[in-house]
């Protein structure tokens, strides 16, 4: 009946939206500051004592609809957790392990039964008291099939649920499967925080924790609210409240702080024209966090041509970490020579082969594999994919190898080409303590295992280090773990970069490490 | 007139099956499903597999698919499959949301615009027109998320009179929302007034150089009389289709603007929706909408009979 033509770019809607409107965003926003005047990014926020009370307003992502408030679900709504709970143990800034609701813990002689003292005069914000009780039962939950708790996956090898004892309401004992000397390590991860003994049931609305907030209320992908708890055993927060918001669209969550109505921009990493934008802006500054997330290039050991450990080589030794840290990051960041362990980590090893393109030449030869080509995925699902993908490409094309970058869609990305694809960009979150990180991600047949790499001996070394009690030989033998990630794995590490935090100008005290920042000394200047 | 009636409705149910089957055909031609989108990263082979099993995504497409038709039919458009509530008050909450931002956008656009375009009629060829072409033509040729963008940064961080962003959830009262309606429906209105204004002035054009125009100046009507009275109603005859299709598209789906802003409103629902790959939203989203379309199809079509002499009389007259 209409002969009138619907105007065609209006069909623009569904996949590219979020990436379209972002772009948009900063190319806009970078036009109006001009390239000539754009200001160095701030290496930190200001310091300085905050004022007491005040609500600080924070925009995250929002996981999904079907968000809820265990922390043991792979759908935790993420910043409310350590508002609301405590862990056994925690990260300290330097990596360490830090006491939390455990004061202190010891292993047996052969680091097969842990004994954890818990902390007294701690409650729950319904007012009960936190016993032993309440840690077994969090790791029961945890451990639970019903839960679908993605760390379960670590735990369920060492703990049989069934036999954790409680011999008084202060102290949990766990007997391990098998010897692990980093053990409490493991429950530092932020699906670890301490629930109420049998709250599976109603723990993703209630939100009853330790922590230093109470819920007020809490809406699947939409907004929420914590109060300070003044009864919690640390003494009361800053804060008087936090105020969450989830906005889905990151060009949107700037302009919210641009604009004044939110105060910190969680779990994004700004990209550096819109950094710029929001650290000449009057109201908004950026906080850094050092080294906070790892960039790889996964390759997948059980797709051609890297199932040959000469080719995976080859695409190590072809291209400079340095450059792509230099391109991609601007310089924010710390090249990270394939080796996965952040610089941070005690554990960490420095060593690592010299970037050397004639020797992948030699090693591409020797594998009948001369003039490679291969293809690299990328998304807009972090703005430094394709930066790391085309610097890659640019590196490693001055050894001969031909690389294509391929954009995929951002929304599927996680689970149509990561792990499927051999050859693709992607990233982790720092904070992860040495042993859990080289269980997950490189030991045969983990869920996590992005490279498939299955080696034997690399196993066999994790497990003699786990069982070994003596602090400096198991730091050794991590070491050696690492030698063999880098030389033999799958995994092309190429950048640790910092993390570009969006924060108001009038926040102090902003803090991050070990998967989430302090929420006891976050505060507000002149709210 | 009748049969013209049935003919119309018939016509009009027939988009709206076809439409449910291809928007079905189109969420399952999707990369991934919902199970692997809800479980996102985390997502273990066992825990996919539980979900599947739990949603009925192990059944047969068809199956599911008669399921819904069923349902829907009554007015039930079954449970989310991701936020686990019933469709049909999610997408009415959005909704509702969205018509806020449509009524605004619809006065704005279709008031302003149709003065702008019988102005730049009248002034054919002269600075006025110049003027009001010129920005109407830059105005359908930008994208709808630069020129949020633009009123964004002029209108929330440069002046800092709206809000950026609506940081409130689709349960929003009308008094929380009404302050951050206004850009939205500015960035909607600029780029919808470009079509009405151009239809408008056309239309203005080929009227005014109409015999029956000439006559009622001979007659020594003023040009103001002999806008209002004989020239207006015909020149908005061939406006109300592009506005109808416009209003159909508002109320269908502004998810561009609506994620600028953070909107709690439908556009923003279908894109989380996509991206959760939650089928019963997106399908009843697109059902809501095939009806919106076809009734403001409708309405066009019962406007220019209304509007229109010809037509009106064609009854009559055989």
């Amino acid at each position: 009946m209409s002969d009138i033509h619907h105007p065609g770019r209006r069909s623009v809607l569904a996949a590219g939206v979020a990436s379209a409107a972002s772009l948009g965003a900063s190319w806009l926003l970078t036009g109006c500051t001009g390239a000539a005047s754009a200001p160095v990014l701030p290496s930190a926020a200001a310091k300085g004592a905050p004022d007491r009370g005040g609500t600080l307003r924070i925009a995250r992502p929002p996981a999904s609809d079907a968000e809820t408030l265990d922390p043991a679900s792979a759908l935790s709504a993420y910043e409310y957790l350590g508002a609301l709970y405590n862990r056994l143990v925690r990260m300290d800034a330097k990596g360490h392990l830090a006491p939390d609701l455990a004061q202190s813990w010891e292993p047996d002689s052969k680091a097969r039964t842990w004994t954890f003292r818990l902390r007294k005069g701690v409650t729950f914000h319904n007012g009960r008291a936190f016993t032993s009780a309440d840690a077994a039962y969090t790791l029961r939950h945890i451990l639970d099939e019903a839960t679908a708790s993605p760390q379960a996956a670590v735990l369920a090898p060492l703990i049989d649920p069934d036999r954790l004892r409680t011999p008084d309401p202060h102290t949990l004992v766990v007997p391990l499967k098998t010897p692990n000397a980093e053990f409490p390590s493991l429950l530092t991860h932020y699906n670890c925080y301490v629930v109420p003994d049998g709250s599976a049931k109603s723990i993703g609305r209630t939100g009853i924790g330790t922590g230093p907030f109470k819920l007020e209320s809490f809406a699947p992908a939409g907004p929420g609210r914590v109060t300070a708890y003044p009864d919690h055993w640390a003494g009361a927060p800053v804060l008087d409240a936090i105020a969450f918001y989830s906005v889905a669209d990151m060009s949107a969550r700037s302009n919210a702080l641009l604009a004044g109505q939110v105060d910190l921009l969680s779990q994004t990493n700004l990209d550096f024209a819109t950094a710029r934008v929001v650290a000449a802006s009057d109201r908004a500054t950026i906080a850094r966090v050092q080294n906070a997330q790892w960039y790889v290039l996964p390759m997948l050991t059980t797709e051609k041509p890297f199932t040959d450990v000469r080719v995976r080589q080859a695409m190590k030794l072809a291209y400079d970490p340095e450059h792509v840290v230099k391109v991609a990051l601007q310089g924010a960041g710390t090249a990270g020579w394939d080796n996965p362990v952040p610089p941070s980590d005690p554990a960490h090893i420095a060593a690592h082969p010299k970037h050397d393109p004639e020797q992948a030449k030699y090693l591409l030869k020797k594998a009948g594999q001369e003039g490679l080509a291969v293809d690299l995925y990328t998304s807009s699902y972090d703005p430094l994919f394709t930066p790391m993908a085309l610097a890659y490409q640019d590196s490693a094309g001055r050894a001969g190898i031909r690389v294509r970058v391929k954009t995929a869609s951002a929304d599927s990305y996680y689970t149509q080409i990561w792990m499927k694809k051999p050859l693709m960009a992607t990233y982790w979150y720092t904070g992860r303590p040495v042993d859990q990180l080289l269980t997950q991600i490189f030991r045969s047949g983990s869920s996590y295992n992005e490279t498939a790499w299955s080696d034997k001996d690399f196993d066999a070394l994790l497990d003699r280090a786990r069982a070994e009690t003596d602090d400096a030989r198991r730091r050794e033998l991590y070491g050696q773990a690492q030698t063999m990630v880098i030389e033999k794995g799958g995994a092309m590490t190429p950048m640790f970069a910092d993390r570009l935090v969006g924060i108001s100008r009038k926040v102090r005290g902003y803090a991050e490490y070990g998967f989430e920042f302090d929420y006891l000394a976050i505060g507000l200047k002149g709210a | 007139m009748l049969s013209f009636l049935a003919r119309r409705i018939a016509a009009a149910l027939g988009t709206l099956f076809l439409s449910s089957v291809l928007v079905f055909l189109a969420v399952q031609a999707l990369p991934g499903d919902v199970a692997t989108q809800v479980l996102g990263r985390d997502a273990t082979p066992d825990a996919v597999a539980a979900l599947r099993k739990q949603l009925g995504l192990d059944q047969p497409a068809w199956e599911r698919y008669a399921d819904w038709i069923a349902g829907a039919v009554h007015g039930d458009f079954g449970t989310s499959l991701v936020a686990g509530g019933s469709v049909g008050d999610e997408v009415s909450s959005y909704l509702a949301n969205s018509a806020l931002i449509a009524l605004v956008t619809v006065l704005f656009a279709v008031t302003g615009s149709i003065v702008l375009g019988i102005l730049a009629g009248l002034y054919r060829d002269r600075w006025p027109d110049h003027v009001i072409s010129t920005v109407s033509l830059v105005g359908m040729s930008v994208p709808e998320f630069v020129v949020a963008t633009v009123l964004v940064l002029c209108f929330s961080i440069a002046l800092p009179w709206f809000p950026a962003v609506v940081l409130y959830g689709p349960d929003a009262t009308v008094g929380q929302l009404l302050p951050a309606v206004w850009l939205p429906a500015l960035a909607l209105a600029v780029v919808l007034a470009a079509y009405i204004i151009r239809m408008a002035r056309t239309s203005v054009i080929d009227v005014m150089a109409s015999e029956y125009v000439t006559t009622a100046r001979l007659k020594g009507l003023s040009t103001w009389r002999v806008v209002t009275r004989h020239a207006l109603p015909s020149a908005l005859l061939p406006t109300l289709h592009v506005i109808a299709l416009n209003v159909a598209w508002l109320a269908g789906g502004v998810a561009v603007v609506e994620n600028v802003f953070n909107y709690p409103g439908i556009g923003k629902l279908m894109l989380s929706s996509v991206q959760n790959r939650d089928l019963p939203v997106i399908q009843a989203i697109a059902l809501i909408s095939a009806v919106v379309y076809v009734v403001c199809n409708l309405a066009a079509d019962l406007g220019a009979m209304a509007l229109n002499p010809k037509l009106r009389t064609r009854g009559r007259t055989r």
